[in-house]
């Protein structure tokens, strides 16, 4: 079949976003249906340099841990919003959602724990049924758990902020700057 | 202030909203929603005002807009201060965006 013209210019303007939030060559195969070399060829373009070689992280236990949940479930939250407000795109739903969500981290002066690939990873754990939300039972919103996961009493890391949290090597840094 | 300076101050935080609103959703309709948390039908009503109806929508001496949250929770989270105040408002973003759009109700 031949390839059309405008499904290409499409994927190509699908790739040059995603790559420009910093998207792995992963994404961007799964994603679009442009070659391998025509995607390297992008990436480098726009990088400037080659696309970081390796697996992607495949384990769903990191959205688990206290900073990254509460990024996850503040990402999620903001896409199931869009996704429930408009018919688009999987993949639109999530550039649009991570955009906003990076907004909202720059915005507060945050670090930015969510890349654009463990968000669409994220995404696609969802889809795969391993990863759900579950309602705090202190604030009512949405986290990020394991999908068989027994959660009739959950408790958000927001509602119980465990000692150690947000003791990042950033906050440290700054700390010491500021004596 | 008088009355008089009071309703133009309305109606200017009206006319504002307004066509801040419409060019947001002019510009991107899925983050517009998300921004304004106002449904589909809600945004395509105000999409498609006249220049006219919103200057006479704008010429009320009510704001026609409100706050997009009643819950105490979200209101204690963002009047938060002191340390925690960073992780305050990520929860604060965290439970608005999880409440529902404003819909229109049918007449």
């Amino acid at each position: 079949m031949a390839k059309s013209v405008i499904a290409e210019a499409r994927d190509i303007q699908l790739a040059k976003e995603l790559i420009e939030l910093g998207a792995r060559l992963q994404v961007l195969e799964a994603e679009t249906r442009l070659s391998r070399e025509k995607l390297l060829r992008l990436y480098k373009e726009i990088q400037g340099k080659s696309p970081p070689k390796g697996m992607l992280p495949f384990s769903t236990d990191w959205f688990m841990t206290w900073q990254p949940n509460i990024h996850a479930s503040l990402f999620m939250s903001i896409y199931r919003y869009i996704d429930k407000s408009m018919e688009l795109e999987q993949i639109e739903v999530v550039l649009k959602a991570y955009r906003l969500y990076r907004e909202h981290i720059k915005a507060h002066g945050m670090e930015e724990v969510l890349s654009i690939t463990r968000a669409w990873r994220l995404v696609k754990f969802f889809d795969a049924g391993m990863l759900t939300t579950t309602a705090c039972r202190g604030c009512g919103g949405q986290f990020v758990v394991h999908t068989f996961e027994l959660t009739d009493d959950y408790v958000c890391g927001l509602c119980n902020v465990p000692s150690r949290a947000g003791k990042t090597k950033r906050r440290l840094q700054e700390q010491l700057a500021a004596v | 202030m008088s009355r008089d300076q009071l309703l133009d101050e309305i109606r200017e935080v009206n006319l504002s909203y307004l066509l801040l609103a419409q060019r947001m959703i002019h510009e991107d309709r899925a983050e517009a929603m998300y921004r304004l948390g106002l449904s589909e039908q809600v945004v395509e009503i105000i999409e498609k005002l006249t220049m006219a109806q919103i200057i006479k929508i704008a010429s009320s001496n009510l704001l026609i807009c409100g706050f997009r949250f009643n819950e105490d929770v979200i209101w204690n989270l963002l009047t938060s201060h002191g340390k925690d105040a960073e992780i305050a408002r990520m929860h604060a973003s965290l439970l608005m965006a999880g409440a529902p759009a404003l819909e229109a109700t049918p007449a």
